[in-house]
């Protein structure tokens, strides 16, 4: 050995040498491109997603900029709007509500999401599609509506049909198939219809009060005033309103995204760790088998530091090739994003590379794969010279001294790869508490991981033993080679187990969650509410509702009044120091008024007034809930002043209530005592439980005599809530199988590093009589024990996962299922046995005749 | 390439043969073809009765399962499985059960009973070749056919491994085919064939 040891020299060997184990290699080579390419793929469509979202701003909304509020402008918002009109912006209003539309074949309502425009000016930007391909204003007459594909399935009518929207009947002109702002409108539940604004007077569904969304579309002409300055004159006019322009991404599509790309990074990063694991593995075994050779370059002068360069070099070029490999993996997850979520996105940001995310991904592999190495590249300072010459010793027990310093260096590798974990997941995340969450997740998990997979290892061990003669031979053969030298069965089962655990987990809670949301209707819970009723409608729906068949319990009409907070005791609400959800008081609130209180609901603080008190003889009074006093700080004395309908008004508060049952209508966060919102436009809300069965009858008797009022079944907002849960999870389930896929090439890659082993066995048991079949049997009972053992394990952590995060997270209960466990560990036994035969290929092939020769 | 040429004589029941050679002179090919391990290029090998040159792979399998013991110069023990085990493998690969007591018995034949449930890393050479004595007579194949068996072993384990592999085979009466470069291994056999160059010079039948 030369006495300057260069680098060039270090990876020439390492080089060399990793070709030796190539097949090996290429495997973990592998596992690291999937994790990567999870992560690139999910960062990848992040990007473009947003990029889309970005340059597209305009189409995205349909103009420059939109207002959304959910009141018609006041005279005073009127005024403002003139004004800015008169200085050349052009602009339109979008009335977006939900609605009840029937055929008139008699059949049930359905649920459908209106959407009014001015045809001659709509959209600003982007182009809506119809078929036939009309113009809309073609279209879109006062008696005519362009529907979406899906109402047509749904009802099976056809283009011409006519269909009765509140109080009035309608021409389907044309099918919505393009609709440039969809995404950034608001109540999509149901299909679409698409209508005049002349239309939407004819229903009469828009009345003083109601709570449909107003969207202002603006249009800057080219020398009108800027758009900051548009901007801030309608934030003072608007309070309320949420104002966007193209200049931004949509402030809640962008939120949603940055969640998901989040979550779905650190899915991803679990693959890569997998893959991390495979590297390390396949590093420590390269390493076992070199012993000799480093034993031997160490004799002759080669410092420890030297040998680590060149393993270093061996694991920085894989991780490389890893990552390398996986920027390609990553292009082909981010083309499989489209259609994926196409159910909810129509929207295909196409395939635009992101040099960023792939720089991440390929540092983001690089370093897992540093980190995971580290171990058994600091064991190259353990191996002594001496061990050539007491080959017969290695299975003794090493010194208590050499143990401890062992075991030292073991805790400070893993301390430095759950820190490295943790820099990882906060840089991934950009938070450090998710940093926290994800590193000690990962502890945690690992750690049972190794501990339950060496008990089932012991066990199965054991039981082998007892079973001796019970157990047919092959069985037997395959149990004693999951302990194969070389194996690291344990290690293997951690990896396999985490991505089983990971997917389970997922595939769990989900379910939790909609047996959850499907049960949640306990009795007495309301599953239908009547939404829109005006106060003249208020008497015929109270009574209809006193004699409909199949309602259980009571049925109260309550009343609900739009009102804003301006100030607490003197003091603005909107400079109170609010923090997330609490912003919502500096916005209207849905508030109500009562003489009395419903039984689940129990004063706190103060006392409620008396039965006959109304705001003009008792004064104006209101009581409020237990979180309301907590967050503004509110006990009874305290006065607020209200801004509503135009008028503003103070009002003492007399008592603090506890809603005892979650109940809709006592989720009502104020409660006015009779009197106090006169003649403040008020629409008024049923919510009711009533046999399922019964349902469809009452959306058509109510339909019949109050076409303009809607009845939402419980039933239906559940299937759209279980449609996006499912939706979400197939996601997170692609990107979470990964971490399996990367678990079973791990399995590969240490099958192909035994696979001298392997071929020596074949031969023995061909010369001692075994056919082909036999030792396939055997080899293929090893692979589907350490699949299952793997599945097993994974299947016990995602259970305990499972309950941990419904319990505390979602406060939802765990139901065992056997099924989907079952289900998990044969596949993943499948996986592994495909995966282990893929590593052995030919090696059946062998010649009995090698025993003979002393190769072997 | 040729490696056999010219190969033409008959073993009878019960007989020991040794064949001798320098390295490379074909004898480890020669016995492969005996014991069915590969198919001969051209010519024929009548094993116990039966044609056994151009059967399939796994039919010679079947056939030397049940009718040949091996003994090879590397021991050629399964790693992952206990001495006892590997004893008791060629009994279950033919699909047989109930063979612990005669592998127990074998095992204590070779002297090493209290080593059933050692891994062969656990054991010394000379132990292992042991094993692999004990496992080679497990189910009484009438053929037995020894490939260097002591090659790898010093002189007083392999002394120790030859007398056992003789008075094993005297007791079962198997036919014993002894590959060996070794003459005073070959001077205990009945019958002595010499190999040179892939022929047979010389073929000394003795007292
Ligand atoms: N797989 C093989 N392919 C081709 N030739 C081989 C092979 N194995 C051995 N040989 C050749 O066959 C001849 C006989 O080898 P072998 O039977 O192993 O001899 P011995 O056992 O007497 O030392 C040698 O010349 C050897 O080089
Ligand atoms: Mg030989």
């Amino acid at each position: 050995m030369p006495d300057r040891f260069s680098l060039s020299t270090a990876r020439k060997i390492a080089w060399r040498e990793a070709r030796a184990s190539s097949t090996r290699f290429l495997f973990v080579i592998l596992a690291v491109s999937l994790g990567v390419g999870a992560l690139t793929g999910v960062r990848g469509f992040s990007q473009s997603f947003r990029g889309m979202l970005m340059r597209d701003a305009r189409q995205l909304m349909a103009a420059d900029m939109t207002v959304r509020a959910f009141a018609l402008p006041t005279p005073t918002q009127e005024s403002v709007l003139e004004k800015l009109a008169r200085s050349g912006v052009d602009q339109t209003q979008v009335t977006e509500t939900v609605s009840m539309l029937s055929i008139p074949s008699q059949s049930t309502p359905v649920l459908v999401s209106v959407k009014a425009v001015d045809p001659a000016v709509y959209p600003f930007y982007g182009a809506l599609k119809l078929n036939p391909p009309l113009t809309l204003r073609q279209a879109l007459q006062a008696d005519a509506v362009a529907v979406s594909g899906d109402l047509l399935v749904r009802l099976d009518i056809k283009t011409g049909d006519t269909v009765k929207l509140g109080e009035a009947n309608f021409r389907i002109a044309a099918v919505v198939t393009a609709e440039p702002d969809r995404m950034a409108g608001s109540l999509n539940v149901g299909p679409r219809i698409l209508m005049s604004r002349a239309g939407l007077d004819r229903t009469g569904l828009i009345t003083l009060g109601s709570r449909a969304a107003q969207r202002v579309l603006f249009r800057f002409e080219p020398n009108s005033i800027p758009v900051s300055r548009a901007r801030a004159e309608l934030k003072e006019a608007f309070p309320d309103a949420q104002i966007i322009d193209y200049r931004e991404t949509h402030p809640l599509i962008t939120r949603g995204l940055d969640r998901a790309t989040t979550f779905l990074s650190l899915v991803s990063l679990i693959a890569l760790i997998v893959g991390a694991l495979g590297v390390a593995m396949a590093m420590h075994s390269h390493l076992q088998q070199k012993m000799d050779i480093i034993a031997v370059m160490k004799s002759i002068g080669a410092r420890s530091g030297q040998i680590m360069t060149i393993y270093t070099l061996q694991t920085l070029m894989l991780g490389l090739l890893g990552g390398a490999a996986g920027i390609i993996v990553g292009l082909a997850v981010q083309r499989a994003f489209p259609p994926l979520i196409a159910r909810y996105f129509q929207i295909d940001p196409g395939l635009h590379w992101d040099p960023g995310s792939a720089l991440q991904g390929l540092a983001t592999g690089v370093l897992t794969t540093l980190l995971f190495t580290l171990p058994p590249l600091l064991s190259i300072r353990a191996i002594r010279p001496s061990i050539i010459l007491r080959r017969e010793m290695e299975d003794a027990r090493p010194h208590w001294r050499d143990r401890l310093k062992n075991g030292r260096t073991g805790a400070i590798a893993g301390a430095v790869i759950i820190a490295g974990i943790l820099a990882i997941g906060w840089w991934l995340s950009e938070s450090l508490r998710v940093g926290l969450y994800f590193a000690g997740g990962f502890l945690a998990s690992i750690l049972m991981l190794a501990a339950i997979a060496t008990g089932i290892l012991a066990l199965l061990r054991r039981a082998a033993r007892w079973s001796r003669q019970a157990l047919p031979a092959a069985i037997r053969h395959g149990l004693a080679n999951i302990y194969r030298p070389g194996n690291q069965a344990s290690a293997l089962l951690v990896a396999l187990g985490l991505g089983v655990m990971f997917t389970l987990t997922v595939y769990l809670v989900q379910k939790s969650m909609l047996v959850q949301i499907a049960n949640s209707a306990p009795p007495g819970m309301p599953n239908v509410f009547l939404i829109n009723i005006t106060s003249l409608e208020r008497d015929g729906i109270a009574g209809m509702l006193h004699h409909q068949k199949g309602i259980q319990g009571p049925a109260e009409v309550i009343p609900i009044v739009s009102a804003r907070m301006l100030r607490i005791d003197g003091a603005a609400v909107q400079d109170l120091p609010l923090k997330g959800f609490s912003r919502r008081f500096r916005q209207s609130r849905s508030v109500t008024w009562s003489d009395s209180l419903n039984s689940q609901t129990v004063v706190t603080e103060g006392k409620f007034w008396g039965p006959k008190d109304t705001a003009q003889s008792a004064g104006v009074q209101l009581c409020v809930g237990e979180d309301v006093a907590k967050i503004l700080s509110v006990k009874p004395g305290t006065r607020i002043d209200w801004i509503a309908g135009g008028r503003t008004f103070t009002a003492q508060v007399s008592c603090v209530y506890r809603s005892e049952a979650v109940r809709i209508g006592s989720n009502l966060e104020f409660l006015f005592i009779p009197g106090a919102l006169d003649g403040i436009p008020t629409l008024h809300f049923a919510a009711i439980r009533m046999q399922p069965a019964l349902v469809a009858q009452l959306q058509r008797d109510v339909f019949r005599r109050f076409p303009t009022v809607t009845v939402i079944n419980g039933a239906d907002v559940l299937a759209i809530i279980q449609d996006v849960v499912d939706q979400i999870a197939l996601v997170v389930r692609f990107i979470s199988f990964f971490a399996i896929l990367a678990g079973a090439i791990i399995l590969a890659s240490s099958v192909a590093g035994t696979r001298f082993r392997r071929v020596r066995e074949v031969v023995i048991l061909k010369t001692l009589g075994a056919t082909r079949r036999r030792i396939a049997g055997i080899f293929s009972v090893e692979f589907l024990l350490l699949g299952a053992v793997a599945g097993i394990l994974g299947s016990l952590l995602a259970t305990g996962f499972s309950l941990l995060l419904l319990k505390r997270l979602f406060q939802v209960d765990y139901r065992f299922e056997p099924w989907p466990h079952l289900v998990a560990i044969l596949l993943t036994a499948i996986l592994a046995n495909i995966a282990g035969w893929l590593a052995s290929y030919r090696i059946l092939q062998q010649k009995p005749m090698e025993a003979l020769r002393n190769s072997l | 390439m040729e490696i056999l040429r010219g190969i033409n004589f008959a073993v009878p029941r019960g007989q020991f043969i040794a064949i001798m050679g320098p390295s490379g002179s074909g004898k480890s090919t020669l016995l492969g073809l005996l014991a069915g391990l590969d198919t001969p290029t051209a010519g024929s090998i009548v094993l116990d009765g039966q044609e056994i040159a151009g059967l399939a792979e796994d039919s010679l399998a079947l056939i030397r399962g049940r009718k040949i013991g091996f003994v090879f110069q590397s021991y050629q023990l399964i790693p992952t499985l206990t001495a006892i085990e590997n004893v008791l493998l060629p009994h279950e690969l033919a699909g047989e059960a109930n063979g612990l007591a005669r592998a127990m018995e074998l095992l204590e034949n070779v002297g090493l009973s209290e080593r059933r449930d050692h891994y062969p890393i656990q054991l010394s050479g000379g132990e292992q070749q042991r094993v692999a004595l004990a496992r080679a007579f497990m189910v009484r194949p009438p053929i037995l056919m020894a490939d260097e068996p002591t090659g790898n072993l010093d002189s007083a384990n392999g002394e120790h491994v030859l007398e056992l592999l003789l008075s094993m085979n005297r007791r079962e009466g198997t036919t014993l085919v002894l590959v060996t470069h070794d003459a005073t291994l070959a001077a205990h056999a009945d019958r002595i064939l010499r190999l040179k160059d892939g022929v047979i010079v010389g073929d000394e039948l003795r007292a």
